[in-house]
């Protein structure tokens, strides 16, 4: 099929009320979600997927997509006006969007966060389409030993970046390896860990699961802490950013953008490090480096087009490999798998019409939450007054509901209540989550690709070293494990002499 | 804190090795070689979850203690964990009511008593929320998804 036939495949798949319809629903709700403090990007994917059960495939996933794009530029709006990121990527927007709205000018970085959040958008959608498809034609050659190197090596990189230490988010993805062996083996169809209950020889529920670790632990913190997410909302003030600024930012944003799609394209890293590291980037090639932190227009710029840059980019292993680059992305390849579909290279040859639907999808979001963002930047003031004594009990009863409708199972419903105790835990003993939820989507693919080699070898382990490809991701791993390692110890040794 | 995280994984490792895996892990007896049996991986798991939670533990014994973070972020923890325990009983509660009263009502129960938990400013608000919410979820779930919405045996909704 040919570039021009895709295309058209994919219009005629998502060239219909419906499909935009729900694009420009998903955008909505992501941007509201996003900020309001408390609730997040993911956490918004997570209580929408629920809703697409009943949609088609493509409509159901623009929906989600939509959530996405909207929930990382909402954490902007929060960041700015009461210094709380509505989403972790927006962290590096208070350095100077907050005091810019101590000036009185936040309209004005509120905007410039909205023009680099689609500029970094489209960049990072491009990037998308211009390099999963190579990418999953280079992957058709992948066996279950490439397989299995390659997805070591993604879990590595997620359990070394995702938190402040390579050896907790370990523990992380080991526990989450643990609970994905949960069901009827693999192979020989015995039973591992369902102490004869029929409703964990398929394994728990991924939806109770991912919800349980992601919304519950939230309302459980809000029921340990009433009191947290409170914050004075500022005014937008007269001043509002003009075409000059961004063109004045224009550089910033697009080395910002490119910085979000490389380091999006890597599995595990995310959003606020490209953020952090967009901003930085600027404030050393600026010739008002000295202004920045004090309320320098071009920080907001570059650190908006660093998380934006990441959003496009984390679906190019997502699509390619059936590699979720981070949290969001795991849903995401949740809400494929309901739906019937497995992302991935042969997904390139069998539903080329969606894959071509989802990038016109994606381009179209862009200018949704350029019309979308304008707007709620001036109605936030009402986004921020929705109490949380009103919001936290209705997210949970969306949870129970979402979680029920999955498989009309009231097990589901117990098991999200015991994840919800178990991010919990995680967070208070500061264990990232992103490995577990990870961790627990490829477990099985683990094992499953190690045991087909063994298979494959009978039983030699050579087969994990058998080439190539299999060599360039191990060598990848222990360059990873090796360059965490030596910062863990690095920062340890700081810590002593300190 | 990295300290009972070690000892934690260490536990839970060796819980694995001894109880879990000899009792609730079953293997069929012709398995050709120890790497295609079902046991081989959560052995492997268990026992990288132990080096983990080694590796946690030497590593809080190096850390110097007074630098070790320290949360204090409520002011009464009693008050707090009270409020878990009741959560906890709430969560348990709507298991055992759900097949009972139907989903629609527990759920109202549910928001009520989670508003009424996190000491809400707007109890008006929140009791109208309370039901109103389950309301239109239900006609969305049991009407345009179709899911199986359970009734309860007393009021059953159309």
């Amino acid at each position: 099929m040919s570039f021009v036939d895709s295309i058209v495949a994919g219009l005629s798949l998502v060239g219909n009320a419906e499909s935009f319809l729900a694009l420009f629903v998903g955008v909505a709700i992501g941007v509201v979600a996003g900020a309001i403090p408390g609730l997040s990007a993911t956490m918004a994917v997570a209580l929408t997927l629920p809703f697409t059960f009943s949609m088609t495939p493509i409509t159901g996933i623009l929906l989600l997509l939509g959530v996405y794009k909207g929930g990382i530029f909402g954490g902007s709006i929060p960041a700015i006006l009461i210094k709380t990121p509505g989403t972790p990527a927006s962290s590096a927007t208070i350095l100077d969007g907050y005091p810019l709205a101590e000036k009185g000018q936040a309209g004005k970085a509120l905007g410039m966060a909205l023009w680099a959040s689609c500029t970094a958008d489209l960049i990072s959608n491009l990037s998308l389409i211009l390099f999963a498809g190579w990418l999953a034609s280079f992957a058709l050659s992948f066996g279950p030993p490439e397989f299995f190197a390659l997805i070591l090596f993604s879990l590595t990189i997620i359990a070394g970046v995702s938190g402040d230490s390579l050896l907790r988010g370990t523990l992380s993805a080991m526990l989450g390896l643990l609970l994905a062996t949960i069901g009827l083996d693999l192979i020989y169809g015995t039973n591992r860990f369902t102490f004869g209950n029929p409703n964990m020889m398929g394994g728990l529920n991924f939806i109770a699961v991912l919800i349980g670790l992601f919304a519950i632990p939230e309302i459980i913190g809000m029921v340990w802490n009433p009191k947290a997410h409170d914050g004075k909302t500022r005014s937008l003030g007269d001043n509002w950013v003009k075409f000059q600024d961004y063109k004045d930012s224009f550089r910033s944003i697009v080395r910002g953008s490119f910085i979000g799609v490389f380091l999006g394209s890597i599995p595990g890293i995310g959003a606020a490090p490209a953020a952090f590291l967009s901003y930085s980037e600027a404030r050393r090639k600026s010739k008002n480096k000295d202004n920045f932190g004090k309320g320098e227009i071009e920080g907001v710029a570059a650190a908006e087009a660093g998380n934006n840059g990441v959003a496009g980019a984390t679906l190019i292993p997502l699509l390619a490999l059936g590699i979720p680059g981070d949290v969001i992305t795991a849903i995401i390849l949740g809400a494929f798998m309901i739906h019937g579909l497995q992302p991935g290279p042969m997904m390139f040859i069998m539903n080329v019409d969606i894959i071509y639907g989802l990038f016109i999808g994606l381009i179209v979001s862009s200018v949704f939450l350029f019309f979308i963002g304008s707007i709620a930047i001036k109605g936030f003031k009402y986004v921020a007054d929705i109490p949380r004594g009103v919001l936290f009990p209705g997210v949970m009863v969306l949870c129970v509901y979402g979680v029920y409708a999955v498989n009309n199972n009231l097990f589901d419903v117990g098991v999200m209540f015991a994840m919800g105790w178990v991010g919990f835990l995680m967070l208070r003993f500061n264990v990232p989550t992103a490995p577990f939820l990870i961790a627990f989507i490829l477990g099985p693919l683990l094992e499953d690709n190690f045991r087909q080699s063994m298979l494959m070898s009978g039983s030699s382990p050579l087969i994990l070293f058998r080439g190539p490809i299999t060599w360039f991701f191990w060598g990848l791993t222990c360059i990873t494990v090796v360059a965490i390692a030596r910062a863990g110890i690095r920062a340890t040794q700081k810590g002593l002499e300190a | 804190m990295q300290m009972k995280l070690g000892i934690g994984a260490m536990a839970t490792a060796a819980f694995l090795l001894l109880i879990a895996i000899p009792f609730w892990v079953s293997s069929p007896s012709n398995v050709p070689n120890i790497v295609l049996s079902p046991l081989f991986w959560p052995n492997i798991l268990a026992v990288l979850t132990g080096f983990t939670g080694a590796g946690l533990l030497f590593m809080s014994l190096r850390q110097p203690r007074a630098k070790q973070p320290v949360h204090s972020d409520v002011d009464d923890k009693l008050a707090a964990f009270s409020r878990l325990g009741v959560l906890a009983v709430i969560m348990g509660v709507t298991l055992y009511a759900m097949p009972r009263l139907g989903l629609v009502w527990t759920a109202m129960l549910v928001f009520a008593s989670v508003a009424f938990l996190i000491r809400t400013n707007h109890p008006k608000t929140a009791l109208i929320c309370a039901v109103a919410l389950p309301l239109f979820l239900y006609l969305f779930f049991a009407h345009v998804a179709g899911v199986a919405i359970p009734q309860g045996h007393y009021v059953r909704l159309p």
